[in-house]
């Protein structure tokens, strides 16, 4: 059984004394055991709205619900406790090691000193962190380890709803990705019910199940799956926010099972000439021929002049194959896996797998294609189409 | 220098050095009490700190002979407690400022995430805010405990007990050795005591120390 834990902002507007808004009159609701992202740009009052939750910020006006209950009427303190926080900076208590950091809020809850502690080591283990750290401090830490800390001390109490705001931002590149596909993995174990603020767009749609779009003014510009922020921006401010390829990555969203796939093409490393030209016979358009091994997976591919070159006696195996490249797996990857294959082919084809990494079958540019129109008939709606058309976007004067 | 004043006098040595400890102490101990909510107010109500900044500096700069002589004359007497307010309120000009800086230096998003998983303003204080202020407030300590050792000799001259006395003493009688063992002593308390804060900041702040062993 599994409580609701949505929270819901009910026409929230903060406003300071000198009469910044910083949120105007915003409402939403962040579904139970989702990750709902906040972007925007800076001053468009994502964090406010974040800040509401646990009442760092109280609103002007307006209520901020949790499970249908105003949180006002709890103390601060007592609401705290029950909410997870992460912070950019971390900010982990430099004169407390590891474990008693992560163990915080369950001291704070008056928890057994040794269970808060066992705790605390298990959640390491579950953030990745091994057992020996401890008793190390902060600083001994690099800043990506710091952060599983920081997520750790936010899992510590086990609190049904998390805030993260910009949790990944401060560490490079490399760790970020590492942070945010553990985060996935974490989330689908956890099912915390998550807010979730960042500037970055990428961040936002690979991490978010739903994504609200902020802009300066504290105002709430658009709030759609991740997909259809792609295939739909509400205007051209969101458009120009989520940037360049948005048709490309919108492919991430659609899983490559509907793509025709041949296998007439697949040959056996250990086939001959005369196969070879069989296969070919049997082949559309370019005259390419993959290579498997005996567990269909894929070696090589054999373009027809190599497959001509070999010699009577020889097999296809020993010929001068091309690299593969990238191969997609059938029902798992995206659409857009498959077309990062077939760019990346020598033979402008895309592989198919399967769990195991044996070959179901090649897709050609124009079986992508025809996957492609479908997720556009599917997921762009006509108005989305047709705004270029819309007057308040003045052609310029003597135009094309 | 004659020496022979010494071995007879090893007693009064010893008996003056703790006193002489006692008067330079007590004042630190009572110093830092004081310090400690005069800071806290101060960072939390930042217009409080220049003045309360200003009459602890202002007390400094009142000449101590001054002080124990009005002490003892009028006030308090001639007893060593006459030594021991003055001597603290000097030392409220290094820990007060101490206090709040050592405060106003925890990161502030370490102030915010201890807000955030739930502290009250007293806990978070307490378990926090103070804790990560300890180094700086340890060397306030120093400081002040150093002065307070020396000055405490001024006392002594002034009849109110400690290390000072061998010098009033020793120079009346022409005991020059006397003199010299004052000197000698007094050195060597504040070298002993500083070696001690030394120790109990280290004890008390293993993630300070393991950071300056990182960073060599």
């Amino acid at each position: 059984m599994r409580e609701d834990h949505l929270i819901t902002f009910d026409h929230v507007t903060k406003r300071y004394a000198d009469g910044t808004v910083a949120l105007d009159d915003f409402t939403l609701e962040c579904p139970t055991g989702e990750i709902t992202v906040f972007v925007g740009t800076s001053g468009g009052g994502k964090t406010t709205a974040l800040r509401t939750i646990n009442r760092m910020v109280d609103p002007t006006s307006g209520r901020v619900l949790i499970d249908g209950q105003d949180i006002k009427e709890k103390s601060p303190a007592e609401l705290r406790r029950g909410i997870g926080y992460v912070i950019q900076q971390v900010g982990l208590f430099p004169h407390r090691t590891i474990r008693d950091n992560i163990a915080t809020v369950p001291y704070l809850l008056g928890w057994d000193k040794a269970k808060a502690r066992t705790t605390a080591m298990e959640l390491m283990q579950r953030v990745g962190l091994p057992a020996s750290m401890a008793k190390r401090y902060p600083f001994q830490l690099s800043g990506g380890q710091q952060q599983r800390v920081g997520v750790a001390r936010a899992l510590a109490a086990d609190p049904p709803v998390m805030l993260m705001d910009e949790p990944f931002s401060a560490v490079d590149p490399v760790v970020r990705a590492e942070l945010q596909q553990e985060f996935l993995r974490l989330q689908s174990e956890l099912h915390k019910t998550i807010v979730f603020v960042t500037h970055d767009v990428d961040e936002a749609i690979r991490l978010g199940d739903h994504i609200a779009v902020f802009r300066t003014g504290g105002e709430l510009v658009q709030h759609a799956t991740p997909a259809d922020l792609l295939a739909n921006p509400a205007d051209d401010f969101v458009a120009s926010f989520i940037g360049r390829d948005r048709g490309i990555r919108l492919l991430s969203f659609h899983t490559a099972d509907d793509i025709a796939l041949h296998d007439s093409a697949v040959v056996p490393a250990s086939a001959t000439r005369t196969d070879a030209r069989a296969a070919l016979a049997g082949v559309d358009g370019e005259p390419w021929l993959l290579i498997v091994d005996d567990a269909r997976r894929p070696v090589g591919w054999l373009s027809a002049e190599s497959a001509d070159a070999v010699p009577e006696s020889g097999t296809l195996g020993d010929a001068g194959l091309l690299p593969i490249g990238n191969t997609f797996q059938v029902g798992v990857d995206p659409l857009r896996s498959a077309l990062d294959s077939s760019v990346l082919s020598p033979s402008g084809r895309a592989v198919g797998v399967d769990a195991d990494g044996a070959v179901l079958g090649v897709a050609t540019q124009a079986d992508l294609a025809a996957a492609i129109r479908a997720v556009a008939a599917g997921d762009l709606h006509p108005h989305a189409l047709d705004r270029a058309g819309e007057p308040d976007e003045p052609e310029p004067a003597g135009g094309a | 220098m004659e020496w022979q004043w010494l071995p007879g006098h090893l007693d009064d040595l010893a008996t003056a050095t703790a006193q002489h400890l006692q008067l330079a102490l007590l004042p630190v101990v009572l110093g830092l009490i004081i310090s400690l909510p005069l800071g806290i107010v101060s960072v939390r109500w930042r217009w409080t700190y220049p003045p309360i900044f200003g009459i602890a500096n202002l007390l400094y700069a009142i000449p101590s002979i001054a002080l124990f002589v009005f002490m003892s004359q009028y006030v308090t007497g001639l007893s060593v407690v006459s030594a021991i307010i003055p001597l603290a309120l000097f030392t409220l000009s290094v820990l007060v400022p101490n206090v709040v800086d050592g405060l106003k230096q925890v990161p502030d998003p370490v102030r915010q995430a201890a807000t955030a998983v739930g502290f009250g303003t007293l806990r978070r204080l307490m378990q926090v805010e103070l804790p990560i202020a300890v180094p700086v407030i340890v060397a306030g300590i120093r400081v002040a405990t150093v002065a307070s050792i020396s000055l405490g000799s001024v006392a002594g001259i002034m009849g109110l007990g400690g290390l000072g006395e061998l010098f009033q003493d020793g120079q009346q009688r022409d005991i020059p050795s006397e003199v010299f063992a004052g000197i000698v002593l007094t050195i060597l308390l504040a070298f002993v005591c500083d070696v001690i804060l030394v120790l109990v900041q280290r004890a008390l702040t293993p993630w300070s120390r393991a950071r300056k062993g990182a960073a060599a």
